[in-house]
């Protein structure tokens, strides 16, 4: 009798164990697990004002005025419409009506101009330094009057530090404003969040004014959305072979075959906004020639670098943006391709012969240089590509690897001859951050100061009234620092998303840059 | 007893201020500063010098160290120049996954070693003690990054048992808890053993055989009983061990901890972050090692008079 009793509860446990084992998995009807991907990891506030490093969960919790398309085109958000003077120096949001915070309070003309007066304690306060002042004109409508003509500002209200805050409660809440509590006007409501491990999301019921690139127009359809932080990329793969979670939000190039391996899985590829490119410090012999530097810069073969290290996913870089931007989009003389014979043909010009043993030499002194490079595994295997490829052309150089977070002050020695590096960043503004004379050695990498480039630059940067004068104006500057060869392009890779298609159901067209909350919008879990 | 404890109290107040010394100088040679992870692109270029200002990165290093210290010592360990938040919040969310982790880390290898080694010593140089002694060599040597990466494969993705990553119930404690625990169980297990046929040899065991109490009796009462001595000081220098071994095999699980704090904290070059953590890992350690002490002399009082 006894041991009749004990046997039945030792099965009640078992049973309660493979319930309890059985329930990790994300099962419930309209419930989703991401995992964000791995450079946003540990960001700690959901405060767009303070934070310096904001994950995707903020592009859920807060909306913003404009919304960018795949092909980085400006659309309406919480900004129904918007005019600029012709001269530059004021503009005109109409804004949406009928839009609520998560805590009740209106969102209107007045909640913009308390906005931008607390954002002026950010220190991504440059963003709308142009804006001198704000005058709300009615409920909807709301001007700008500004200092300077800024035709980047439509570019700056698409940027997620730019997501409309609560005033009110982002005053009453402080420090905790972003970390126990958070109000915006997004899709979805913060319900918990530990920094470093998980942000869980639940639907604002209310939503009804989404951007109009995505083709949902009420609520979104998760109505929880857990949002998994997994710093380790095996770990993050593992949990969505097993069903642990519905998606990863970034997915290296290594785990891309393992992944449409499975049955269950599918990848889903967006435009990137990586360029990986070699600096060439102009400052250093033998690249205070230009000749080398052309002659360096056409031996690398991007087509072959594409097919054999990233197995032929994502695109070949022949400028220095990526090439959604317009202001790639130059004379095809300024591109920078593969180009073996003129790059021997210069080097012979410029003095450097072939020795026997293939690497070249000028007046005894062989042509031997150093390239840099960090620590991740994926840059030590393009480097040895490139080194190899410098080769062909007679030029011997040298890895030095450096750890990832210390080799921006290394730069900084401006000692560097070549390196290999990437940047992630979509707006033509990049070239001033990586080409600007007053940036040498760290971000300035080429150490490349040139009269003729700052002129550009600063009217580039400064003296355009509107958007397509800024383009044209980034242009002649983008192909001004292309053809004195500080760098040369190397490839342009893709963001992959993996998710389980048993579990989800994307948009058949996908019109944002990234998946944020255009793209969430429209994904659908299967019951 | 008390004079005992009290004094080996006051012998921490030199090593921390050491560890602190030393903990502060690492971090600000190596190149790199926060700053840089905090310049977006398109920041004018005053910033910078604006930015070290706010922080205090421009002072010298004595002057940043003092300031540091002194706040210390009231407690406060300041607020998180990239994260922005103070750096108690972020160890108050960190440490109780940590202990957690570490604790029933070290419990598993206590238990688990102290019962192989035992059953090893009894069995000495039979095949169950080859076998166990060889078994557990194999697995202290693993990377336990490695083995948790092994473990998640054969015992999620393939059985199911567990799940891969993540902090959300206990189950999910398992597998980092193996990972952690079987490397130091190989080394509880080994000194167990050995410590307990050094014991068996002694005068008093034969006395005891003399007297006709069993033999389970004796090993369990008597021989253990003394061989646990050096395996409690073992023990207790593993705690700190512990607590720091497990940063890799919080990374891998995906679990919050002191040990994902601080090396996100270590890429981004936010430097009263990793002061904090490093220091918690070192006091981890430096009271770990007291604790051994203490528990010592408790034990045994010929420490005790050692130091008297």
């Amino acid at each position: 009798m006894k041991s009749l009793a004990l046997r039945k509860a030792l099965a009640a446990a078992g049973i309660s164990l493979a319930a309890l084992l059985a329930n990790h998995g994300a099962s419930l009807a309209q419930e989703a697990v991401f995992v964000i991907a791995t450079n946003e990891v540990g960001a700690p506030t959901y405060n767009p004002i303070k934070a310096s490093n904001l994950n995707i969960a903020t592009t859920l919790l807060f909306d913003r005025l404009v919304s960018q398309d795949t092909d980085l085109s400006f659309h309406p958000w919480l900004a129904e419409s918007w005019e600029e003077a012709p001269d530059g120096m004021s503009w005109i949001f109409h804004l949406k009506k009928g839009v609520k915070f998560h805590n009740g309070e209106p969102f209107n003309a007045e909640t913009i101009a308390k906005w931008l007066e607390l954002f002026k304690a950010s220190e991504n306060a440059y963003m709308t330094k142009a804006i001198a002042k704000v005058e709300v004109i009615d409920d909807a409508t709301v001007k700008f009057v500004m200092s300077n003509p800024e035709p980047n500002l439509l570019y700056n209200f698409s940027s997620s530090y730019l997501s409309i805050i609560e005033p009110k409660s982002f005053v009453e809440l402080g420090d905790n404003y972003g970390v126990t509590e958070v109000y915006g006007t997004g899709p979805f409501k913060l319900e918990s969040f530990v920094v470093g491990q998980e942000t869980v999301l639940v639907r604002n019921d209310d939503y009804a004014w989404a951007s109009p690139l995505a083709k949902n127009r009420g609520p979104a359809k998760i109505a929880k959305l857990t949002l998994r932080e997994i710093a380790e990329d095996s770990t993050a793969f593992l949990e969505l072979k097993s069903g642990g979670v519905d998606m990863l939000l970034g997915v290296p190039t290594d785990f891309l075959t393992e992944i449409k391996a499975q049955d269950n899985l599918e990848v889903l590829t967006l435009p990137g906004q990586d360029v990986a490119y070699m600096p060439i410090n102009v400052t250093k012999e033998p690249f205070t020639d230009i000749k080398v530097r052309e002659a360096a810069a056409k031996a690398i073969n991007q087509k072959e670098i594409l097919d054999s290290v990233y197995g032929g996913v994502g695109e070949v870089a022949n400028t220095f943006l990526i090439s959604a931007l317009p202001e790639a989009d130059i004379d095809a003389k300024y591109k920078i391709s593969y180009d073996p014979d003129r790059s021997n043909a210069l080097l012979d010009e410029a003095g450097w012969a072939k020795g026997a043993d293939g690497i070249r030499a000028k007046d005894g002194k062989p042509l031997k240089v150093s390239l840099w490079t960090q620590s991740d595994s994926s840059f030590r295997r393009l480097t040895e590509v490139v080194q190899a490829e410098l080769k062909a052309v007679g030029i011997d150089s040298e890895i030095t690897t450096f750890d990832s977070s210390a080799i921006r002050d290394q730069y900084k020695s401006g000692n560097q001859q070549l390196a290999v590096r990437s940047y992630n960043w979509d707006n033509a503004d990049i070239i001033d951050w990586f080409f600007g004379g007053d940036r040498l050695g760290y971000p300035n990498v080429s150490m490349f100061n040139d009269p003729k480039a700052e002129e550009l630059r600063a009217k580039a940067m400064t003296g355009s009234k509107n958007m397509a004068e800024r383009i044209q104006n980034f242009k002649a500057y983008h192909e001004y620092v292309l053809s004195q060869f500080p760098m040369a392009p190397i490839y342009q890779p893709v963001t992959s998303v993996g998710y389980n298609k048993d579990r989800l159901v994307l948009p058949a067209e996908i019109h944002a840059p990234s998946v944020g909350a255009t793209v969430i919008m429209d994904i659908e879990v299967k019951e | 007893m008390l004079a005992y404890a009290i004094r080996r109290i006051f012998m921490l107040v030199p090593v921390f201020l050491a560890v602190s010394v030393i903990i502060f100088l690492i971090l600000h040679l190596l190149p790199g500063d926060p700053i840089d992870n905090l310049l977006k692109v398109g920041a004018p270029v005053e910033q910078r010098a604006e930015m070290m200002a706010r922080y205090g990165l421009d002072r010298p290093l004595p002057v940043q160290y003092a300031i540091w210290l002194g706040k210390l010592l009231t407690g406060d360990l300041g607020t998180a120049i990239v994260a922005r938040r103070p750096v108690a919040d972020l160890i108050g969310q960190a440490l109780p996954h940590s202990l957690a982790l570490g604790g029933l880390a070290l419990l598993f290898s206590s238990i688990v070693g102290i019962l192989l080694g035992f059953v090893a010593a009894l069995n000495r140089d039979r095949f169950l003690d080859r076998a166990i002694m060889g078994g557990v060599l194999l697995g202290s040597p693993l990377p336990s990054f490695w083995l948790g990466l092994l473990l998640i494969l054969a015992f999620s993705v393939q059985l199911g048992w567990f799940p891969v990553s993540g902090a959300r119930n206990w189950s999910s404690l398992v597998l980092p808890v193996l990972t952690i625990g079987l490397g130091g169980t190989a080394l509880v297990a080994r000194i167990t053993r050995v410590s307990m046929i050094d014991i068996a040899s002694r005068d008093f065991v034969m006395l005891l055989h003399a007297k006709g109490l069993s033999p389970l009796r004796i090993q369990l009462r008597h021989v253990l009983r003394h061989a646990l001595i050096p395996v409690v000081t073992i023990l207790a220098l593993r705690i700190g061990w512990i607590l720091g071994g497990a940063v890799t095999v919080e990374v891998v699980f995906a679990r919050p901890g002191l040990g994902t704090l601080l090396i996100k904290a270590l890429n981004q070059h936010d430097y009263p972050v990793v002061q904090a953590s490093l220091l918690m890992l070192a006091m981890a350690v430096m009271l770990g090692t007291l604790f051994g002490d203490l528990l010592q002399a408790a034990i045994d009082p010929r420490v005790r008079g050692a130091l008297a």
